[in-house]
């Protein structure tokens, strides 16, 4: 027995001494975020969309210019000397000739040195590579006036419409890499943009935060396979798979880390500094970027201090509040807004699910059931927004006062909004489809995508208001699959369905295309008859809106959009949420800008024991 | 035997199309709309793209059989696709993965299946005695624990209290020196290349990793090789010979060890082939828990998001991995025990 007992002793002291000597100790020069909501798609400027890949770009990558202290208002030069204005004489009076002058001795990773020809061969080649899916609509739109490079060939006399680049004749090809390349010069030291009409916001997407602007070496990249700058053979790099892409998972920036490895089979991305930035050496070393989707793994690694900030979502931040040595900062701006949307012609075949008869019967709601504006009324009054906000998204944000964020500019703050109003919302019931509405009844399903319980409880708020005010009227809150709500979708076949927007740059325009232009990204999902409404009440005002260059003009178009908008409850706005950070309270020097798509700017981070 | 073995390898191609042609009926019920959701993972994702011309990039639009030959042919070449959710080919993808899962499999399987008999010998032993009850109790309670449960405390335990089993497969220090420094990696298998690069400390560190989801499975599984041993070792105990063996005045322990427990192996061998070959396909909330990143994970992740192309590939892979092992239980049967012939 006492032989056991000894060896047992000794196991023990064994395991505890070897855990000692290879435990990690603190290093403050080594980084730890660990995410959960998934990795980057892509590590290609060209063709990340999503938050996760921006998030390493953020880190690899500079831009043109950046957002001072991370203040919305407030420009500067980043990559570029001097921020383009009309009174600096860099923009034109017209606002659509801008001029960039580059920096000067700026380093790539590589080794390579900054020159304004690399400036223009980012731009060039992301919008003649244009991937399918990705963000570079947002140099078409300003530059050219079109959406994707289908439509640059279609400028250039050919057919947009084909199933392989190398159908189209080469000449067309040709004619359309002319149109792009004639829309950006180098002139000595600048770049020179050339915009087909004035775009307010084109210097907000060229700047740190849209990674689609991040500035690559066109000499390294033509070395590693990509386009070399030959006008003749762009299309061969013409809207490739992800994965074909040359920087899918390589990089090499200007940026304050280097790309050391994208892990993906470990889910982590590896970086170390860059010691020649220009801007200086960053403090920390190393950064790691993790992925694990299991939150109470994330945590324990975040209290053991294995991670020195961790991804915890609002509904579980109440679980990390209390842990000692964690710092929680809350309530940071974003430029977001999330809605419930309504369906104005919704398909009734095969769709009896959620349309029931397809009928006013009360058995089921007809085809044009939301495009009875009383309806829409309705809806938006039997929603308790304060409910929603202080006990489900537990005060974390505002609620709207229209499509566009209260952060951005022109929005009118004194706009009437909808609040809840079981009175209101029966009046309008009751005067929805001449009162058959209020006599027959109807049953409708509204849907979220499982897994998202905040738009869940919304949608149980509504229900249960809603079928409060009548017993006639049935509500069911169904739960379908990402995969299914996204083919839904397509075919507007979804009653009603709440989204988020999250900006891809700080401008008004950014919002009052998806939600109010017939062609935006909303509206097709929406029916015909919003995309009929919106050619009607919005289109013109939405497209006056980004010419405008005068502020005062720009004010008055928006918050008369806004105002149409609320009038005609075209939807339902209901929150626009702030977001959260939690990380070790060793970490210092945390920077935050809601234009950042990136968690965490490690540049300005480090890190200080207690 | 040769020509059983011949036989049974003809049929692997037969189970393998067999498969895929199932998957391929299964992933036919859905839209291309829903097949894009791969491309487009969250609402949040949704933006200012036309999900037409993704479907048409991907050739999502394309008929099933169309993608049933095209697939067919690239994996004569042997092209298995490309793997949206594990951002890479899925050969690589299952290549890179395996190695963890085989690691941990060799790892668990030791002490599951030495634990279980050994428990299941103390509870025949001790038939209906306070110990054969303990010995069950103890054993049924893991059994009926959520893994993701024990997982859990686990993890806590060890991991957020004492600091010694951290989750994933390597320190952060281990994994720059594994994926940035001067080390080779010959077989995927941390515990074994960190030897042969000389590297005892990442060797320690990989076992540190193992411990806490190696004690998790064995304990989730002890019950189940406890209970075969036990009814098989009791059916045993009733037999004539041992009788004979106890009335020749062998001592308990030579009864048990030499007669009893070795005939009463080979439902358990049965049993334990079944249990590692769960264990080489993946255990999905062990290796969540434990951030251990294997082959389940990956299948998990590649099914949720409608990854057809990894599911395609792990389906195959499993199909081939679970006739050939099957082959090799069938063949050691033969080889253990003389009464068996293949034919």
């Amino acid at each position: 027995m006492r032989t056991k007992s000894l060896s047992l002793l000794v196991v023990l002291l064994v395991l505890s001494l070897s855990v000692s000597v290879f435990a990690a100790p603190f290093d403050a020069e080594t980084f730890v975020y660990v995410g959960g909501a998934g990795g980057p798609q892509t590590l290609d400027p060209a063709a990340a969309y999503d938050t996760a890949s921006g998030e390493v770009i953020h880190q690899v990558y500079d831009n043109l210019f950046e957002y001072v202290d991370g203040e919305l208002d407030n420009m500067g030069p980043m990559l570029a000397t001097e921020v383009p204005t009309v009174a600096n004489g860099l923009m034109s009076e017209d606002g659509r000739t801008i001029r960039v002058p580059i920096r000067q001795g700026v380093k790539f990773h590589s080794g390579h040195t900054l020159t304004a020809e690399d400036v223009r061969y980012s731009f060039l080649r992301g919008m003649l590579a244009d991937p399918a899916g990705g963000p570079i609509w947002m140099f078409f739109e300003p530059l050219l006036g079109v959406q994707t490079m289908r439509n640059v060939i279609e400028m250039a006399g050919g057919s947009g419409d084909f199933a392989a680049i190398d159908e189209v004749d080469p000449a067309i090809l040709r004619k359309a890499y002319d149109l792009v390349a004639a829309s950006i010069e180098v002139d000595g030291n600048d770049i020179v943009f050339h915009l087909v009409e004035p775009y307010p916001p084109f210097i907000n997407i060229l700047a740190k935060g849209g990674s689609w602007s991040a500035i690559v070496c066109k000499d390294w990249m033509a070395a590693n396979g990509d386009w070399d700058g030959n006008p003749d053979t762009w299309a061969k790099w013409y809207d490739l798979a992800l994965e074909d892409m040359t920087l899918y998972d390589q990089a090499n920036g200007t940026g304050p880390f280097k790309l050391d490895t994208w892990d993906k089979s470990g889910a982590q991305v590896l970086f170390s500094r860059f010691d020649e930035y220009w801007q200086g050496p960053a403090s920390l070393k190393s950064v790691v970027i993790k992925n694990i989707p299991e939150l109470a793994t994330r945590q324990l690694m975040l209290r053991v201090g294995d991670a020195d900030a961790i991804y915890v979502g609002q509904e579980d931040l109440p679980q990390v509040r209390t842990m000692p040595d964690v710092t929680v900062i809350d309530g940071l701006p974003q430029v977001t807004n999330t809605v419930l949307f309504y369906s104005f012609t919704i398909p009734v075949e095969g769709n009896e699910d959620l349309v029931g008869s397809g009928k006013l019967d009360g058995k089921g709601i007809p085809s044009d059931f939301f495009a009875d504006v009383n309806v829409r009324k309705a809806f938006n009054y039997s929603f308790d927004y304060e409910a929603f906000l202080t006990e489900v998204a537990l005060g974390a944000g505002v609620t709207p006062v229209g499509p566009i964020p209260q952060s951005l500019p022109y929005v009118n703050t004194e706009q009437e909004y909808f609040k809840h109003d079981p009175a209101r919302a029966t009046e309008y019931f009751k005067k929805a489809f001449d009162g058959e509405l209020w006599e027959k009844g109807f049953e409708v399903g509204i849907v979220y995508n499982t897994g998202n319980n905040t738009r869940k409880t919304a949608l149980e708020i509504l229900e249960y208001n809603v079928e409060s005010i009548n017993p006639k009227f049935k509500v069911n809150v169904i739960g379908l699959e990402w995969a299914t709500v996204l083919d839904k979708l397509r075919s507007a076949s979804l009653p009603v369905f709440v989204m988020g927007w999250l900006m891809d740059f700080p401008d008004t325009h950014n919002f009052a295309v998806p939600f109010m232009h017939s062609t935006g990204t909303f509206a097709g999902y929406c029916g015909q008859g919003l995309i009929d409404l919106a050619k009607v009440e919005f289109d013109a005002l939405v497209e006056a809106g980004i010419k405008a260059t005068d502020p005062a003009e720009r004010e008055k178009i928006y918050f008369e959009l806004q105002k149409r908008y609320v009038d005609l409850a075209v939807g339902m706005p209901f929150m626009e949420a702030t977001t959260h950070r939690v990380m070790r309270d060793w970490v210092k020097g945390f920077t935050y800008s809601p234009a950042y798509s990136a968690q965490y700017d490690y540049y300005t981070i480090s890190k200080e024991e207690k | 035997m040769i020509t059983y073995i011949a036989r049974r390898l003809l049929f692997l191609p037969i189970v393998l199309i067999g498969v895929t042609l199932l998957v391929f009926v299964a992933m036919s019920f859905l839209s291309p709309y829903q097949l894009v959701s791969a491309y487009i993972k969250s609402p949040e994702e949704l933006k200012n793209q036309s999900l037409d011309d993704l479907v048409r990039k991907y050739g999502l639009d394309q008929p099933i059989h169309v993608r049933y030959v095209s697939w067919m042919k690239n994996l004569l070449k042997g092209d298995l696709g490309y793997s949206v959710s594990a951002n890479m080919p899925v050969a690589e993808a299952v290549t890179k993965r395996f190695p963890a899962t085989i690691e941990l499999a060799l790892f668990a399987s030791v002490p599951v299946v030495l634990g279980g008999i050994w428990l299941g010998t103390i509870s025949a032993k001790h038939y209906n005695r306070p110990l054969d009850h303990v010995t069950r109790t103890f054993a049924i309670i893991g059994w009926s624990l959520p893994d993701f449960v024990f997982g859990l405390i686990l993890l806590m335990i060890f991991y957020g209290v004492l600091g010694w089993f951290p989750p994933g497969r390597l320190s952060m220090w281990a994994d720059t020196v594994v994926l940035t420094g001067n080390f080779t990696r010959y077989t995927g298998l941390n515990t074994v290349d960190s030897l042969l690069n000389g590297r005892p400390d990442i060797f320690w560190d990989s076992v540190r990793h193992l411990i806490a989801p190696v004690i998790t499975l064995s304990y989730l599984w002890w019950a189940y090789l406890l209970r075969i041993t036990r009814s098989s070792m009791l059916e045993v105990m009733n037999k004539d010979y041992v009788r004979t063996a106890r009335a020749k005045g062998l001592t308990e322990k030579v009864v048990v060890n030499r007669h009893v427990r070795r005939n009463a192996m080979i439902p358990v061998a049965t049993v334990s082939g079944s249990m590692i070959l769960g264990l080489l396909g993946g255990v999905v909330i062990v290796e969540t828990v434990f951030d251990y990143k294997g082959l389940g994970l990956l299948t998990a992740t590649g099914a949720q998001q409608l990854d057809y192309t990894l599911i395609l590939g792990t389906t195959l892979f499993y199909g081939m991995l679970l006739v050939l092992i099957n082959l090799v239980v069938d063949v050691l049967y033969a080889v253990i025990d003389p009464r068996v012939r293949l034919e």
